[in-house]
């Protein structure tokens, strides 16, 4: 039984892989990725890790992925193709950098994961993989890399609304209170490119579906 | 620190019952699931007529009970059209995907715990892993893509908008959807759906003391299930029928169905989590009654379902977006830290 979903899950795996960078259309490309990765949390399952497993799913196939689906429906449409392929300068840097990658795991399985290969299997104890076990350890031992990388991602999610904006040729405001932000009191600061300002100002829902139908490209066929 | 065991199969791990009981168990959980919704579609149709003061369905057979039989017999043998524009592959997948989700996130619901029958310990639901209801979630979060490849591969604009707007409104009310059970596992101690029935066995329902929590549930319960009022990726009147528009017959009575087994598997959820599942207060009840107490339960909130439906209008879409991101998040943020702290410091 193990063996057949891993069998399964495996091709899944890499099929999801090579489709994500071998397919032509982007949307197909993020179809295959969202695959690749729930073949992935099935592979988490056979390891017993049960909560990275609905983790996986929940955040990268349920959150992640459907953000990529979302703008890649919108501005990617079929049609559109991906960048030109690679110049002879840029094949030479992405080989060099495969290979670095590869002697990283290489060295990596050797030093640590060989452990695990073998008919038998690898030992674990009754409470891996379970949330109050995941929880323990990233409250005690692991709390600092948790704490560390909560602030990096917060940081991450503040840097992206400054570029944004910069990008989009607004000062940034320094006016702005959490409060207002809250209330949705922005009008003062003008901002004509915040998502959804369009929908906000749009008259007729009818004109509103169409300007939205015409960058989603659908007419366009 | 822990005994490490070795090398146990697949198969013993979290699972005690014989094979056949699991078959068994799977085969009546999904065919009390499959009878469930047309009982669903015959009470709304008959429910929305009381409400909107006519009779509803009275035709085919005894009190036009027989109607939702007629409506999917003719579903199912109608033409299996597409659109020219439409991507044959994925406009086949999408349905696939919509109901396969919705059962397999029903199997969690717990009607029971393990009851002895001829000597067979046999737990009154299809799983309960030790995720519990992240399981739900995470099924929930595959659900997606039935909604967004089917929009998406009809073709039509109507049916991409629709799924656009299916997709915004779920990510944005998962995430309050979640916060609100966050506060429930947290008092309960526990991911596992029995074990929180249990647990309200003994401390009470939870629908008093995570009130805010339950409404919130709720609430956000109504967007992921796209019913009204918040059915804007299906809302006939701006949108024709959403993501659903270009799709006929078999495929639109699995999108269908799919729809009311949701709503099924959020009224289960919120019985479970907040409303003491199998447990009656006050009374040490039999092990038999169990599912049927369940059943009742989801029942009622069925009702409730069908009742906002008939009542409250449709949101606007900027309404939706900001009372989702600019209400119920910060509310259900501030409802599981504030559980956090009343748990530590009531401990």
């Amino acid at each position: 039984m193990a063996e057949v979903v891993f069998i399964f899950a495996s091709i899944g795996v890499i099929a999801g892989a090579i489709g994500t960078i071998a397919l032509r259309n982007p949307f197909y490309s993020v179809l295959a990725l969202v695959s690749h990765l729930l073949a992935l949390a099935a592979l988490f399952l056979l390891l017993r890790a049960e909560f990275l497993a609905a983790a996986q799913v929940v955040v990268y196939a349920g959150a992640v992925m459907v953000l990529y689906v979302f703008v890649v429906a919108y501005i990617g449409g079929d049609k559109a193709a991906l960048a030109a392929p690679a110049g002879g300068r840029l094949k030479v840097i992405s080989a060099l950098f495969a290979t670095v990658l590869l002697v990283e795991l290489c060295i990596a399985m050797v030093g640590s994961g060989l452990t695990v290969l073998g008919t038998q299997g690898t030992g674990f104890f009754p409470a891996f993989g379970t949330p109050e076990e995941i929880g323990r350890l990233l409250l005690t031992k692991f709390l600092l890399a948790f704490e560390v990388t909560s602030m990096l991602l917060l940081i991450a999610a503040v840097g992206a609304v400054v570029l944004a904006r910069r990008r989009a040729g607004l000062e940034v405001p320094g006016h702005l209170s959490v409060g207002e932000l809250v209330r949705g009191e922005f009008d003062h600061v003008n901002l004509p490119g915040r998502p959804g300002a369009e929908l906000d100002k749009g008259t007729a829902s009818g004109a509103r579906l169409e300007t939205q139908a015409e960058n989603a490209g659908l007419p366009r066929g | 620190m822990n005994e490490v065991v070795l090398n146990m199969p697949l198969a013993l791990v979290g699972y005690y019952e014989p094979w056949w009981v699991q078959i068994l168990k799977a085969v009546i959980i999904f065919a009390v699931g499959l009878q469930l919704v047309p009982m669903v579609l015959i009470v709304e149709r008959k429910l929305l007529g009381r409400f909107q003061h006519r009779v509803g369905p009275n035709r085919v057979g005894p009190f036009g009970m027989l109607q939702p039989i007629a409506d999917i017999l003719k579903l199912l043998t109608k033409e299996d059209f597409r659109p020219r524009t439409s991507v044959g592959f994925i406009f086949a997948l999408a349905p696939i995907i919509s109901m396969v989700t919705a059962i397999a996130a029903w199997a969690i619901i717990p009607f029971s715990n393990t009851q002895d029958i001829f000597g067979t310990e046999v737990g009154f639901y299809g799983v309960d892993p030790s995720v519990g209801v992240l399981y739900a979630f995470a099924f929930g979060a595959i659900a997606f893509y039935g909604l967004m490849l089917g929009g998406w591969a009809s073709g039509s604009k109507y049916s991409f908008l629709g799924a656009m707007r299916a997709a915004a409104q779920l990510i944005s009310y998962e995430v309050s959807q979640g916060l609100a059970l966050v506060g429930v596992i947290m008092m309960a101690g526990t991911l596992s759906l029995t074990e929180v029935v249990e647990a309200q066995q003994a401390e009470g329902w939870y629908v008093f003391p995570q009130i805010v929590g339950f409404i919130i549930f709720v609430i956000a319960g109504f967007a992921e299930t796209n019913r009204a009022p918040f059915d804007l990726p299906e809302a006939d009147a701006e949108l024709v029928g959403g993501y659903s528009t270009e799709y006929g017959g078999g495929r639109f009575a699995s999108f269908f169905f799919a729809e009311y087994l949701n709503v099924l598997v959020i009224s289960g959820l919120t019985v479970t989590m907040f409303l003491g599942g199998w447990d009656i207060p006050f009374w040490d009840e039999p092990g038999w009654i169990h599912p049927f107490v369940v059943l009742f339960k989801i029942s009622l909130f069925v009702f409730f379902f069908i009742w906002v439906r008939a009542t409250l209008p449709r949101l606007r879409y900027d309404q939706l977006m900001s009372f989702g991101w600019k209400i119920l998040l910060p509310l259900a943020t501030v409802n599981a830290l504030v559980t956090a702290i009343l748990v530590v410091v009531i401990d």
